[in-house]
């Protein structure tokens, strides 16, 4: 099925195709990696909407990524609970272990590192997730692991 | 002692209960049914007379709720019922583990509210991260699909995409509707006009879940569990310095002191409690000679803070509370849609002002603007996130104010880099194409 | 109008006051009611329910524990209000929301285009902070940011109040000026870098509350206090907007918006809003002329142009044609025809358009769309590119839930018949609120729908009626005036010995050029020097509305009042049509208004010239329905193969629009409209580049489908069909 109509049959399933457009960017994120302006304005054709209304409902949201984003995406909660048990530590040995800070992409766009806000995982903190998968709880320690695979996979 | 008590996740412990079949062996899905021989009357008349307070963060009853939508023969149109999976409170994970194992009581809370306004849609708004319990979900509604539960019921996951403002019911409808999920002035309140301006019921995940509860045991067995006016059990997620977090499901109006001491196992290290957040990052924060407060919605805000989403923040004596409270502050403003005023510039103000104190720039004047920012923003949004941006900020400042003074008069943090927060950063915004130059005013 | 009963009246106590209006009265209207003004920056009724945003109008209402945003209320009996006057509450929620605003808001006020009209500084100055007690750095942005060619941005300024953005997605219906990202990091901005491209964009300029969006034209060029508004109304399209033109030393410098309810509801297209700065063009003929070559001319002398056109006239007698455009005053228009008319007994003219005064019984104020159930447009021209304000009701009226039936495009000679018969009729004659509308193409049809009108019995039916969109601003007052200049027998004289090419419009049209090729003289009258490109023998200058006294009458038969707002830089044309017919011994005054209490006289029921007004009244439905006969169904060609071509005159050409460097931008793309059949057969992408042909001629356009098209047929606007016959074949 070409993007189109799989955005335009994610769409149907609402009294009202408008709704479509959260599982269309979505779709279109999936298969571009971000939404470039194509991006946007493919799901825009496919649900009769202007491309600028898409890149309103888009940038409304923190998973749509409307830059480039690396290959893999590391997350890191840096919320209360997360922060009260050490979140910033496993921020450091994050950007230490990929030599990245918190909101840059490496340069051969494998990882993205960012700091995220709560990401419902507080009894089991600090939590990072890893390319949408929560690794719960996650010690520094264990970031060094985390990259190995990240760099192996 | 606590006791504690599982009906919400009842089951769950000793069977896999997100397939239909285990769930079905414990008697699932006999509420729907039993329901679907009740007129919608007998339905609302059932879930009121159990007192069942929305989990949600409001506790506002579910069955007047339920009593004000109506009925598609009289609005002339369809109804909806939105389940609200976007639990995005800090400290909150609840609904994420109800989802996670017992899919299927919630599918079926849904089903039967649907029955009891006659709607024909069910709208499931979950937030985008969990992934994992999506997938769970979609499973368990194909199931239920596939064996004729649905009945004319149509069943549609919308997953969300970040945003914590879509918790609050209005944004949500907003964001369903494929806009900017930015909430609606109220009235009219969505079961008046809701989803596409049509009647529409929302409740929280653990509301719906407890409904199957009711309808089979019943709302006189159902009512005697916990206080009188906010009975039944709650999933209290317990989370920051102590030993055993987790959730733990609970009779409503079990005390702070026994949720963090015996449930949590204390805190952790041996070392002191120095506050208590009882209902998710946006209520006013507790001291530790408040926890002999039981943890219900009446108890809660007699002592001047609120449930919320009965999400229990522990916080050790390590923590700088001028940390603590930019790095609140800091969400909020993330958080912050835009549409109203005061929320929008406010936050941003007030993390200008928690800034300035902590890295010791600030006067004595400075603090005294702060708390007055917080009033100024208090009561005056168009949705609740300008009061929740506030009540933890205000709250520290005036239960831990020497702390606040502190940073002034040393000209800095008094915890000298070892607060257990200290240099917490907070997310960097990814979407932000606009260069913004800075120049002093 | 909604068939309701009689409103409940409720009694709202606010600070103290009583004051009474019908349930359900928004509560800012009704302390106005009461005398008491509830401070708001978003609250637009106009854009739609309240969305409750800026929070300025924060009251105190009994029983409610919270302050509540005025704006969002409704009047409900025994409701106790408190505004900032008696409420402390209140008026420390309305400093705090002036605070907010201000910790983002830089104070240039004295460089800002909004000085001294800015609702921002009024409210500041009235319940502002008396000091900013921010410290912090303000947001700035380049500036400013180009939102279109007309459209300029001063982001640091924009108090996020949405106005703007609710006016594209939710009157305009484009969706192009939006809001992006999130929190105190939102902008207002569009997509990518792309222009905000749509027919209505200006009135953004005016909805926003401070100088964040400009006009291009307007920035810098005036302070409110060393200009002057003059009332008058649009003449580049038949809807007659009412406007005010904003001047400073004698130059228009703005054109904004007049509110008439019934007629454009404070709206004005952009061609209205920008098209004034034709005026300036560097090819205005501002002198008389005379051709001396194939291609030249010499300027000459007014009395010799007199002298001239004098001799003409007389050398040709009775055996002139009169060219009118329809954008002629109606004085202008009487003033000629009784000079000719009556001095020559020349009375032959080409009328811009064929106006049926049988719609007249029909006749409802076009606010009246809104209120309809159903609603039938009928021919083949969009409406938007006609009469562009009725697009805005059509989409109003859908809004409030009523049906717009638009009959296929291309189907225009048949459609009157085609709704006649069938189920569409059957409801039309049962509606109390329906609407019949017809576009195009050309002037013809009014008629017919006036026809169907009486059929369908809507002359008893006080909330149903007809419209025909025209073609031209004045094309009715033209034709009323002529018609009253004089009586005599129309024929076709032979041979022409002068043709009368009364300005720019009738001198672009082919018809007009055909008669001239026939013509022994022209003698021309025109603002611009291009289009007359060496065929007139003698060319008057002409003015544009903006430079005349005098009336219009709209499309709804509605007469309006133009009001000179600048001086022409040559005498208009009453003063000198005046001259020449003492002439030729026939008295036509220079003044508007005595030409108008002529005309007025014969034709309009003594009608007062002053009494017009600013905001003209309808007049009453004119009782005799005289039902015209339907125009005979033109034959139609049929060919094997191939499309029917239609063209359109887009809304943004003509020659003010060419004169307009920031307007070019809004001319229509080179797109074919095809119609879903005929795309598919074809097998086209949306997109796909086509080249069309015919005649030998081809163009190349991009392929849109518009479903609204009958099959067999395609439209193209007529700028880009140049050299194309009616079949084209279209192939990739
Ligand atoms: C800023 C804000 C965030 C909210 N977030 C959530 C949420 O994540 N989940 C939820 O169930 N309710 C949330 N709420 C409460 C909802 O608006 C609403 O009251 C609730 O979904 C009603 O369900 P209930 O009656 O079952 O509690 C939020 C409210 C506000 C103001
Ligand atoms: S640009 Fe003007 S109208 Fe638009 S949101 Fe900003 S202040 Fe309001
Ligand atoms: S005018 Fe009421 S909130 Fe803006």
């Amino acid at each position: 099925m070409s993007l189109r109509d799989e955005i335009r049959a994610a769409a149907a399933q609402y009294p009202d195709q408008r709704s479509g457009v959260m599982s269309g960017l979505g779709l279109a994120q999936e298969q571009y990696g971000w939404l470039p302006p194509e991006a946007l304005a493919e799901v825009a054709e496919a649900l009769d909407l202007t491309p600028a209304h898409v890149q309103a409902v888009a940038s409304f949201y923190d998973m749509y990524h409307l830059a480039p984003v690396g290959e893999h995406l590391v997350e890191i909660c840096t919320n209360v609970s997360c922060a009260l048990v050490g979140a910033q530590q496993v921020v450091e040995a994050f950007e230490r272990e990929l030599g990245l800070r918190a909101g840059e992409t490496s340069e051969d766009g494998k990882v993205t590192l960012r700091t995220i806000e709560c990401a419902g995982g507080c009894g089991y903190a600090p939590v990072v997730v890893v390319d949408h998968r929560y690794r719960e709880p996650t010690r520094p320690d264990d970031v060094p692991g985390i990259v190995g695979e990240l760099n192996g996979g | 002692m606590a006791e504690a008590q599982s009906l919400v996740l009842g089951g769950a412990d000793e069977r896999d209960l997100t397939q239909l079949s285990e769930y079905r062996a414990i008697g699932g899905y006999a509420a729907l049914e039993k329901a679907r021989g009740m007129t919608r009357e007998q339905v609302i008349e059932e879930i009121s007379t159990a007192t069942l307070r929305g989990r949600g963060g409001a506790g506002f009853p579910m069955g007047r709720k339920l009593s004000l939508v109506q009925p598609p023969e009289v609005a002339g149109k369809p109804t909806y019922v939105v389940a609200n999976a976007d639990e995005s409170e800090p400290g909150a994970f609840k609904d994420r583990e109800i989802m996670r194992r017992v899919p299927h009581r919630f599918i079926e809370g849904c089903l039967i509210a649907a029955h009891a306004i006659g709607s024909k849609h069910v709208f499931i708004y979950i937030r985008g991260e969990y992934g994992a319990e999506y997938e769970v979900l979609k499973a368990a509604a194909d199931e239920v699909r596939d064996a004729d539960l649905l009945g004319d019921v149509t069943l549609v996951l919308h997953r969300g995409a970040g945003a914590y403002i879509c918790g609050e019911e209005s944004a949500l409808l907003e964001s369903l509707e494929g806009d900017r999920g930015q909430p609606r002035p109220r009235p009219p309140f969505p079961p008046i006009s809701g989803l596409y301006a049509s009647p529409t019921l929302i409740n929280n995940v653990q509301t719906l879940t407890t409904v199957p509860i009711i309808i089979d045991r019943g709302a006189a067995w159902y009512s005697k569990i916990g206080p009188e006016a906010s009975p039944g059990t709650v999933v209290y997620s317990i989370s920051g310095n102590v030993e055993r977090p987790g959730n733990y499901e609970l009779p409503l109006g079990t005390t702070l002191r026994e949720l963090i001491y015996d449930v949590g196992g204390g805190i952790a290290g041996g070392r002191k409690l120095k506050a208590v957040i009882p209902g998710g990052s946006s209520v006013p924060v507790f001291t530790p000679d408040e926890i002999d407060t039981p943890a219900d919605f009446d108890s809660i805000q007699a002592a001047g803070s609120f449930l919320g989403s009965a999400a229990i923040i522990a916080v050790d004596d390590r923590a700088c509370m001028v940390q603590l409270a930019l790095r609140v502050e800091k969400f909020y403003m993330h958080e912050s849609c835009g549409k109203c005023t005061p929320c929008r510039e406010g936050t941003r103000w007030m993390v200008s002002l928690l800034d300035k104190i902590e890295t010791g720039r600030a006067e004595h004047s400075d603090l005294d603007l702060l708390r007055d920012v917080c009033n100024r923003v208090l009561g005056k949004s168009l949705c609740a996130l300008g009061d929740f941006a506030v009540y933890p900020v205000a709250s520290y400042i005036d239960k831990y104010r020497e702390e606040f003074v502190a940073h002034i008069d040393q000209g800095g943090c008094p915890y000298g880099g070892e607060s257990s927060i200290e240099g917490i950063v907070a997310p960097v915004d990814q979407h932000t194409h606009s260069p913004v130059a800075e120049v002093p005013a | 109008m909604a068939q309701m009963s009689a409103a409940e009246i409720v009694t709202v106590s606010i600070d103290g006051r009583e004051a009474q209006v019908p349930k359900g009265t928004g509560l800012v209207e009704t302390a106005l009611a009461a005398g008491i003004e509830i401070p708001v920056f978003c609250y637009e009724p106009r854009l739609g329910p309240p969305i409750g945003a800026c929070r300025m109008c924060l009251v105190e209402v009994e029983g409610m524990p919270k302050l509540q945003a005025g704006c969002t209320l409704t009047a409900t009996d025994g409701m106790v209000v408190r505004t900032a006057q008696t409420s402390p509450a209140a008026a420390d929620g309305q400093n705090s929301t002036l605070e907010f605003i201000l910790v983002n808001h830089p104070l240039d006020c004295p460089v800002c285009d909004k000085g001294g009209e800015c609702p921002l500084q009024d409210l500041t100055f009235r319940w502002g902070p008396p000091v900013t007690r921010n410290t912090f750095p303000k947001r700035t942005f380049e500036k400013p940011i180009p939102i279109s060619p007309t459209i300029a941005l001063d982001r640091e300024r924009c108090i996020l109040c949405y106005r703007c953005t609710r006016f594209s997605s939710d009157v305009a219906e484009d969706s192009q000026l939006v809001a992006r990202d999130r929190g105190s990091q939102s902008i207002i901005t569009t997509f990518e870098d792309e222009p905000y491209r749509a027919p209505f964009s200006g009135n953004v300029i005016e909805l926003c509350p401070v100088g964040a969006l400009t006009s291009t034209q307007y920035r810098f060029a005036a302070r409110p206090w060393e200009i002057q508004d003059v009332p008058t109304v649009c003449g580049l399209c038949p809807v007659g907007c009412n406007i005010e033109s904003t001047t400073r030393e004698g130059k228009v410098k703005r054109i904004a918006s007049r509110n008439h309810p019934e007629i454009d509801e404070g709206w004005l297209c952009d061609k209205g809003r920008f098209g004034f700065a034709h005026l300036l063009a560097g090819d205005r003929v501002v002198d008389p002329l005379r051709r001396s070559g194939p291609r030249r001319y010499e300027e000459l002398s007014w009395d010799a142009a007199l002298d001239e056109a004098e001799q003409m006239l007389r050398a040709a007698g009775q055996n002139i044609v009169t060219a009118l455009s329809g954008s002629e005053t109606t004085e202008q228009a009487y003033g000629l025809g009784k000079l000719l008319r009556e001095g020559l007994g020349a009375h032959c003219a080409v009328m811009p358009e064929d106006v049926s005064p049988a719609l007249d019984a029909f006749r409802l104020p076009l606010s009246a769309i809104r209120e309809a159930e159903l609603i039938v447009v009928l021919g083949d021209d969009p409406v938007v590119e006609r009469a562009p304000i009725v697009d805005l009701w059509l989409r109003a009226a859908r809004r409030a839930g009523a049906e717009v039936v638009t009959t296929p495009i291309g189907t225009s000679d048949r459609g009157v018949g085609a709704v006649r018969k069938g189920e569409l009729a059957t409801r039309l004659r049962e509606s109390e609120r329906a609407i019949l509308i017809w576009s195009g193409p050309g002037g013809r049809g009014g008629a017919g729908v006036a026809g169907l009108a009486a059929e369908l019995g809507f002359g008893e039916k006080p909330g149903c009626g007809a419209f025909q969109l025209l073609e031209t601003a004045n094309g009715r007052g033209v034709a009323d005036a002529w018609a009253a200049a004089a009586d005599g027998e129309e024929d076709d004289p032979e041979p022409i010995e002068l043709l009368i090419v009364s300005g720019d419009e009738a001198a672009a049209n082919p018809d007009v050029r055909a008669l001239a090729e026939r013509a022994s003289k022209v003698l021309a009258i025109s603002m611009f020097r291009s289009p007359l490109a060496g065929w007139a023998d003698l060319v008057l200058p002409g003015t544009s509305y903006l430079e005349r006294d005098g009336t219009y009458m709209n499309l709804e038969g509605r007469l309006q009042r133009l009001r000179r707002a600048v001086i022409p830089p040559c005498p208009d044309e009453l003063a000198w049509i005046a001259k020449l017919a003492e002439r030729f011994g026939v008295a036509v005054s220079p003044h508007a208004p005595q030409v108008f209490a002529e005309i007025s006289e014969r034709c309009y029921g003594g009608l007062d010239y002053t009494g017009i007004g600013e905001q003209a009244s309808l007049p009453e439905r004119s009782s005799e329905v005289d039902v015209p006969k339907p125009p005979a169904p033109a034959k139609r060609e049929s060919k094997n193969g191939g499309l029917r071509l239609i063209t359109y005159r887009p809304l943004f050409s003509g020659p003010a629009v060419q004169r307009v460097p920031e307007l070019q931008f809004q001319r229509p793309d080179p797109e074919i409209e095809l119609s879903a059949e005929d795309a598919s057969r074809l097998a086209l992408e949306p997109g796909a580049q086509v080249s069309v042909r015919s005649n030998g001629t081809s163009v190349e356009l991009r392929a849109r489908v518009n479903k609204l098209l009958a099959a067999g047929v395609a439209r193209v606007a007529a700028e880009h069909a140049q050299g194309l016959g009616t079949h084209v074949e279209v192939g990739a």
